[in-house]
């Protein structure tokens, strides 16, 4: 097994605001080794953007500590060596609003290349990014309202790749793009990450995308981790009803996918406020499965088989011969 | 006699760097009680067909040909009152981006209430509109009418606007409800609840639907405002004839896993000077020369699919 490049021990991050406390994540704990994808998927308020900007420094943890190659680095962006910067990096979701519009393509990737001094050669460096996301090197003098959507969002890669990161969180890359365009860009990003031995953490709400690309899968409920295990075992074998309802609800389009879901839960009720969270497990209001015990006390995360973890009361005491409670 | 028939529509959009001739001789049909799709990337003509259909074009379009007719009688030439007669009674739409679709300074009370005095002839008695608010939010699968009611749109989630929404469509939709996309701005789990209650209410009610995506009998698959194929659901997503759609689908990540192939390289081609033959000539695997020059017309491929490929056509070579 390769070694552990990033941990997050108890990471908490709460938000104050004037309506009261915000737990945004809640006592999350993770590992991601070297050359690792992992998928970090939640619908929208489970807290993965605001992990992802911890880990990138965007701000610190409220608790906890985010380990980078088994340094400290849990304070924000500010407090941390230009070294670790350039090591981590982020692609955000929307090219259109991250990329500065004033700036061409061969300036936007300047801007990395001197503040970290990385490269010789600026302008050798920058046709060799964009050839790394294959880009033509024309595409230099071009302004981003001159760009397509992916091609965008390739410029944003490249940026992210200016610094030699060994890590780059990549915050829902492909969710603003069509599908065929997706297909093209996480193409890029794979042969990318054998070439350069990177690692991601790839925060979507995509299921089908990580089933295809990530090796685990982390999911995300309202600030805390419900299931993390390897991607084969995960979709095989998913436990959480949480990670069931998730799949069910997946739109596909073959009938071979359709066989692949697992028992159906039918979606009901609605993430819950960050505000006012459901005390005991959060989950509880839309579980089919909802005990007594869900209702006071929030389960324990929990190894039910080998790699694969879950925090629920069913489990992992009973959980093989649980049925659906109309089977 | 079809419920809605849309025939060789053409829509252009004036611009300042010229004429975007966006549709490109659209043809589709809807039966009544029949659910039908239509699919595509963005910018591909499906939010204008539907437009064209409700008659909410912007005022830089112009409608360059073809005809869309409603029970027999053609909507692009009717009289302003007829059109909105329409909509009062007949015809109404789910749009896409639930929030944008509501005013943000009234009280859902408000906007519904004139909803459902804009859909009668008869005056209603503040009781009398109460009731009947109540009776749509329900139906909407809305708990809670009261507090729904007197909430403003930002008091309300995402999943409960378009809820709010559909609510408000079902006020005039007695025939047909145009679905825009209705659940892709929603997270998975909420989505899938829209497009069941959406499935439902048209079961029950014996609407014609034409939502976007999923839950359909009939689809169609449109690429830079042409229909390129057309059939069942079930048969063009298992076996998709025409290269786009057989591309689209390839490109969508599957939960049955096996990677991520290529997608589709290039990109939908400038509305400003569309290629003269197949539109999707530029980005077709297959292309042949005839391609280049003539519109390929749609091909039946199967018992009920047809295809707008030469592909097809028993003149060409075989691939």
């Amino acid at each position: 097994m390769s070694n552990a490049i990033l941990s997050g021990e108890g990471l908490q991050k709460y938000f104050q605001t004037r309506r009261g406390v915000i737990k945004a994540v809640d006592s999350v704990d993770f590992v991601m080794r070297e050359g690792e994808v992992l998928g970090v998927v939640g619908e929208s308020g489970s807290g993965k953007t605001t992990l992802g900007n911890m880990i990138v420094g965007i701000y610190p943890p409220t608790a906890g500590k985010v380990i980078f190659k088994g340094g400290d680095i849990s304070q924000g962006a500010g407090h941390r060596s230009l070294e670790i910067k350039r090591e981590i990096q982020m692609v955000f979701q929307n090219p259109s609003s991250s990329l500065n519009p004033k700036r061409s393509v061969r300036q936007t990737l300047e801007v990395p290349l001197s503040v970290h001094k990385t490269a010789s050669s600026v302008g050798e460096r920058v046709s060799e990014l964009l050839s790394l996301v294959e880009l033509p090197p024309e595409y230099a003098d071009r302004y981003p309202e001159e760009l397509g959507g992916g091609e965008k969002q390739l410029v944003a890669i490249a940026r992210a790749l200016a610094t030699n990161p060994s890590l780059i969180v990549l915050d829902e890359p492909t969710s603003a793009l069509d599908v065929s365009i997706q297909a093209k860009i996480i193409g890029v990003l794979m042969r990318l990450k054998d070439r350069l031995n990177l690692s991601y953490m790839f925060i979507t709400h995509n299921l089908s995308l990580m089933r295809n690309v990530a090796d685990r899968v982390m999911i995300m409920y309202l600030g805390k981790v419900r299931e993390v295990a390897p991607t084969e075992e995960f979709f095989k074998n998913p436990i959480h009803p949480y990670t069931k309802m998730l799949l069910s609800s997946i739109p596909v389009v073959s009938d071979a996918e359709e066989a692949v879901k697992p028992e159906k839960i039918v979606s009901t009720g609605e993430i819950a406020g960050a505000l006012n969270l459901p005390p005991g497990c959060s989950f509880h209001p839309r579980c089919p499965f909802v005990m007594e015990v869900c209702k006071s006390v929030d389960p324990p995360l929990l190894e039910v088989e080998p790699e694969h973890f879950c925090n629920c009361h069913l489990y992992p005491n009973d959980y093989k011969d649980k049925k659906a409670p109309w089977q | 006699m079809p419920l809605l028939e849309v025939r060789d529509l053409r829509v252009e959009y004036r611009v300042y760097e010229g004429t975007l001739k966006v549709l490109n001789g659209v043809s589709l049909s809807l039966e009544r009680g029949e659910k039908v799709g239509i699919i595509g990337e963005s910018a591909c003509g499906k939010t204008t067909t539907v437009k064209t259909i409700m008659g909410l074009l912007a005022k830089n379009s112009k409608v360059a040909g073809g005809d869309v007719t409603y029970k027999g009688e053609d909507v692009l030439k009717m009289s302003k009152k007829r059109l909105t007669e329409l909509r009062r009674k007949n015809i109404s739409m789910v749009f896409q981006d639930p929030s944008a679709a509501l005013n943000p300074v009234f009280t859902v009370r408000q906007q519904l209430y004139d909803i459902i005095k804009f859909s009668t002839d008869e005056r209603l008695t503040r009781e009398e509109l109460h009731e009947k608010a109540v009776e749509v939010l329900r139906q909407g699968a809305l708990p809670e009418p009261d507090r729904i009611l007197d909430s403003y749109p930002f008091q309300l989630s995402g999943g409960m606007k378009q809820r709010v929404n559909i609510s408000m469509a079902l006020v005039s939709a007695s025939e047909l409800l145009i679905a825009d996309e209705p659940g892709t701005s929603l997270d998975v789990t909420i989505e899938d609840q829209i497009m069941r209650l959406l499935k439902k209410i048209v079961e029950e009610k014996g609407i014609s639907i034409i939502p976007v995506k999923k839950f359909v009998d009939r689809i169609y698959v449109m690429y830079a405002g042409t229909i390129v194929e057309e059939g069942p659901t079930r048969e063009v997503f298992n076996s998709p004839q025409h290269p786009y759609t057989q591309l689209l689908i390839k490109a969508v990540p599957k939960l049955t896993g096996g990677g991520i192939p290529e997608g589709i390289l290039g990109q939908v081609p400038s509305y400003l000077k569309p290629p003269a033959g197949c539109r999707f000539v530029t980005r077709c695997p297959y292309a042949m020369e005839v391609c280049d020059t003539d519109a390929p017309p749609l091909y039946g491929v199967g018992a009920k699919q047809r295809a707008a490929c030469f592909l097809y056509d028993e003149r060409q070579l075989p691939r």
